[in-house]
């Protein structure tokens, strides 16, 4: 009997609304009046009986404080109770109206899922790349520490200045270096390149990194120049290669030909630049090691950890007088170079992926509160008409605050809803964002869902309920009940807050479009930079000669010929060349040089240019066309006259206007050896998509020859089929020389353009749920304004008027109010463009062509949205719409 | 908090029920026909009557309603819910298997 118990619930709610105490107390005190009298009755005195009475009850007072306090809990269990009840019932009840309105629900829950879904993906990106601390010690406290020239901030930083570094500058309370490189393992199987990082003891100290098992470096095993040979795994290395053998640590292993102990395995958790395989200990050095002028020879990067109570602008003030002080002291090497302090996150993130981020975090903001806008829009439209539903619900009693609370119910039903399919949604986004982005953005890898972001989606949705809920609560309840009830439901207040929130959720649609049809714009515009070579069909290793046995430049360079030699023979192979860099793989070498006749004054007057040391068959096998003179000859021998080919850009900034086959410039500065010009050759963009050719020149790999170079081979097919061919080619010279990094070219260029893709994409995603979110928006509220004035249409159809007049003014109301939302978000597009400025190439962020383009788009598609509802009202039968309410 | 009463535990909450079995009462009724049929049993701590009505009423054993009295003043009226006759029912099956079970121990001849 579920009505008969409410009933009673409630008689009982107003009978426990006297305060316990006084219920307690009239009870007992009837109690003893009853038996008091029933004494005086048998005939005792008045004072007897109530002595006896008193007597017979027993202590009155504990009795009393006894009923209080069961009387107050009972009570409090019957306030949860009651609660209980009634959010039951109101969760009934809402659950019951929108299973009533599939379609509204439908539409409703997948806006909220959609915005909630992309908020905490998007968040959760953020908080792998942006927010989360890195896995080091006081990592605010670390600053990666460079050299300066005039032509860069960010020059590394050579080994006796480095030494210098760490005697004099005191802000700093630690100091490592390091330089990454390769060794090859020689063992059972083919030789294996690996990357190994080389780094001074402190390294690791100063990171806050302890080792798994074993130990790391001594600060004796660094003695300068003289690295102990010794060797830390990597976690994933000791996986992979020895099996997670715990009895690794004191085994000896076979690196380039020498023997190195083991020492230690880095923590799984420790994660590094690059991820080295192996570490081995650097020792810097403050005199000559390679024959070379060692402070002139800047290869390190060094990293430091901030001194207590000092700031990186301090830490920069006393870097910059010591590197003035060694410029003074040593002006042949230093003079002109300066010092440059950035934090760690500026150094492993960067400027430009920060601004990624933050912009997709905006966007990400803009489409939830699209969908916000969107929600609170239907659940308005549904008060309204609902409207007489609740006034009748009013008029028969129920509370305003209880039909608040039954709205705030329905909406935070929905949020939950569309919050559970929101974070489902995550879940499956998460792991293919991390598997589509990690190689392009550092630490995606770490991307994962944890409770921060799952905390995210659970604040999301439930403020978003809460908001989107008060807006139609505040209307339902405000609206005045005779009003409402004489009128039919037909209610001006409420569409005009529903245009408002249609016309936001248009703008913010507008300023979502805009910014990606911005980035849209320039990725376009990157995906067609001509960079200057040609990468299909380009094979790509990459070879190092160990020192051991290659140790004379001759016989360096007598590899490189032979190698090239060999392979050009071969079928399926157009051209072989060698380079110590291969275009985008993310090396670059620069030098200073001066032009001979023109001495600089200053060592700041120097200039600066990339070089690359090539083959003569690199040029056909990368694809670059001499424009004048010659290219690199196997007559450029190591006593031969030394000579550079040069790019056009470099050619044009140097000698403008003049020929520079046959000028000569000094390399390292005034007093450096000379260089004659012999060609001129195309210019190409091998750092980033986005940089306008460099200066470059090339060298006569036999004049300067590195351990370590890049195969290039244009075959005919496919490249990698290229792969074993040239792995025979090689062994059948050296058995023993590793093989790595086998490739095809493209694969660097489409790593270079992974950031843009990945941003696009998303951006891409966001835009589409906009539109699609706008459309819906501006639909739902011409067809409701179209059923709200059915009477009217019925009136005027029924005077005369053509259907097509009818369509023209439904269709006018939906394209005006997307009219007004398309120019607030022009305006406030216009307003936020400075922010995607850094993120777009070759398009500035307030191109008018994306602007009128995005708001064309938008005008088609209200005008799209509205013509259905509009055709709609055209097809009215004027008797059946005057007939009907 | 103990109860002042000589009765054996539990038994007061069988005889408010079975008191209330016999239709609605206030407090003061319950304890004149607890008097009346048990030869004044709650003699002494009449007073403990009432937690334990506070406490049968929390587990909704029994509700109360207003109501007057017949001096007319407005008091407590309680009555069973339908848990409670259940609740009655259980106590009275268990009170019958108790007492047996004492009076064969006290009366039976080997």
């Amino acid at each position: 009997m579920p009505t008969l118990g409410r009933f009673r619930r409630e008689l009982r709610w107003r009978f426990w609304s006297v305060p316990v105490e006084r219920e307690v107390d009239s009870e007992l005190a009837f109690h003893l009046e009853m038996r008091i009298r029933e004494l005086v009755e048998q005939g005792m005195t008045l004072d007897d009986a109530r002595v006896a009475a008193l007597e017979r009850f027993g202590d009155v007072d504990r009795i009393t404080e006894a009923c209080r306090d069961i009387g107050r809990r009972r009570n409090k269990d019957m306030r949860r109770a009651e609660w209980l009840t009634e959010l039951r019932h109101d969760l009934r009840y809402a659950v019951r109206g929108l299973r009533a309105s599939p379609g509204f629900t439908a539409v409703a829950v997948l806006t909220l899922a959609m915005g909630i879904g992309a908020s905490t993906t998007i968040f959760s990106v953020a908080n792998a790349v942006l927010l989360r601390p890195f896995p080091y010690h006081e990592p605010k406290r670390i600053v990666r520490l460079y050299e300066t020239n005039p032509t860069t901030d960010l020059f590394s930083v050579s080994e006796p200045n480095y030494l210098d570094w760490l005697q004099r500058v005191r802000g700093l309370s630690q100091m490592a270096a390091f330089t990454g490189g390769n060794l090859t393992l020689l063992g059972d199987g083919d030789p294996e390149e690996l990357s190994a990082m080389a780094a001074t003891p402190s390294l690791f100290p100063l990171l806050g990194v302890r080792p798994l098992i074993g130990r790391v470096f001594r600060e004796e095993e660094s003695k300068p120049g003289a690295p102990a040979r010794v060797i830390l795994f990597s976690y994933a290395f000791w996986q992979t290669r020895f099996g997670a053998d715990p009895q690794v640590v004191g085994r000896t292993v076979n690196l380039n030909g020498t023997s190195y102990e083991v020492i230690g395995v880095m923590p799984p958790e420790f994660v590094f630049p690059g991820n080295p395989a192996l570490w081995e200990p650097l020792a810097p050095s403050a005199t000559l090691s390679r024959g070379e002028t060692p402070r002139g020879d800047r290869r390190l990067a060094v990293l430091g950890r901030l001194a207590p109570n000092v700031t990186i602008a301090r830490a920069l003030d006393e870097l910059k007088s010591v590197a003035r002080d060694l410029a003074r002291q040593y002006p042949e090497t230093n003079r002109g170079w300066g010092a440059n302090v950035t934090s760690l996150e500026e150094w492993l993130i960067g400027d430009e992926l920060r601004t990624r981020v933050q912009v997709l975090l905006v966007a990400v903001g803009l489409l939830l509160a699209m969908g916000c806008v969107n929600v609170a829009n239907l659940l308005l439209a549904r008060a309204t008409a609902r409207q007489r539903e609740m006034s009748v619900r009013a008029a028969l009693g129920a509370g305003r605050g209880r039909i608040v609370r039954q709205l705030l119910t329905e909406s935070l039903v929905l949020a939950a809803i569309g919050a559970a399919l929101g974070v489902a949604l995550t879940v499956v986004a998460v792991p293919i964002l991390r598997d589509v982005g990690q190689t392009a953005i550092p630490r995606l890898d770490e991307l994962d869902i944890d409770w921060q972001v799952v905390a995210f989606g659970i604040v999301a949705s439930v403020v978003t309920g809460i908001l989107f809920g008060i807006a139609p609560a505040l209307q339902a309840s405000r609206a005045d009940l005779n009003d409402v009830l004489r009128s039919g439901g037909r209610v001006a207040a409420a569409s005009r807050l529903r245009s408002i929130l249609i016309v936001t959720s248009v703008a913010l649609a507008l300023v979502l479009l805009v910014g990606a049809g911005l980035v849209g714009r320039s990725f376009e515009r990157l995906m067609r930079v001509d960079y200057g070579f040609r990468a299909e069909g380009v094979f790509t290793a990459s070879v190092t000669l160990p020192v051991e046995r290659y140790r004379q430049r001759a016989k360096l360079a007598a590899f490189y010929a032979e190698v090239a030699r060999r392979l050009s023979t071969t079928r399926g192979i157009r051209a072989v060349g060698f380079t110590n860099i291969a275009p985008f793989s993310g090396g670059s070498t620069a030098i200073q040089f001066t032009v001979a006749g023109r001495q600089a004054a200053r060592a700041d007057e120097y200039l600066s240019a990339h070089w690359r040391l090539v083959t003569p068959g690199y040029f056909p096998a990368i694809g670059v066309a001499l424009k004048k003179g010659r290219l690199i000859a196997e007559s450029d021998g190591a006593e031969a006259p030394r000579v550079v080919v040069i790019t056009e850009t470099m050619a044009r900034q140097i000698w403008p206007g003049m020929d520079p086959v046959g000028q000569q410039i000094k390399l390292g500065g005034n007093d450096g050896p000379t260089w004659t010009v012999v060609g001129i050759v195309g210019d190409i963009r091998d750092q980033l998509l986005q940089q306008e050719p460099q200066p470059m020149m090339y060298l006569s790999f036999q004049q300067l020859a590195w351990q370590t170079m890049w195969l290039i081979v244009r075959g005919t097919g496919d490249p990698l089929a290229l792969a074993p061919v040239v792995r025979r080619e090689i062994h059948a010279i050296d058995p023993l020389m590793p093989v790595a990094n086998e490739q095809p070219l493209e694969r660097f260029v489409s790593a270079i353009a992974a950031q843009p893709r990945f941003t696009t994409l998303i951006f891409a995603l966001f835009a589409s749920a906009a539109l699609v979110l706008a459309v819906v928006g501006v639909y739902g509220i011409v067809a409701y304004g179209v059923t709200q004035r059915t009477r009217e249409f019925g009136v005027r159809l029924a005077l005369g008027a053509t259907p097509s007049r009818i369509v023209m003014s439904v269709v006018r109301y939906g394209v005006g109010l997307a009219g007004f939302g398309i120019a607030i978000g022009l305006w406030a597009a216009y307003a936020l463009s400075r922010f995607v400025q850094g993120i777009l190439y070759e398009v500035t962020a307030t191109d008018a062509v994306t602007y009128l383009a995005v708001a064309a788009l938008l005008v088609g598609c209200a005008a799209a949205a509205s013509i259905l509802p509009a055709r709609w009202a055209a097809r009215l039968d004027p008797v059946r719409a005057l007939r009907d309410d | 908090m103990a109860e002042e009463t000589e009765l054996l535990h539990g038994t007061l909450d069988t005889l408010i029920l079975k008191t209330l079995s016999w239709g609605p009462r206030h407090g003061y009724g319950i304890a004149r026909w607890i008097q009346d049929t048990t030869d004044d049993a709650l003699e002494i701590g009449e007073g403990s009557l009432y937690p334990a009505l506070y406490r049968m009423e929390r587990k909704g054993w029994i509700e109360a309603e207003r109501g007057v009295s017949e001096t007319g003043r407005e008091v407590k009226f309680y009555s069973l819910t339908t848990q409670g006759r259940a609740r009655l029912k259980v106590e009275l099956a268990q009170w019958t298997r108790f007492t047996t079970a004492v009076s064969k121990v006290l009366y039976e001849r080997r």
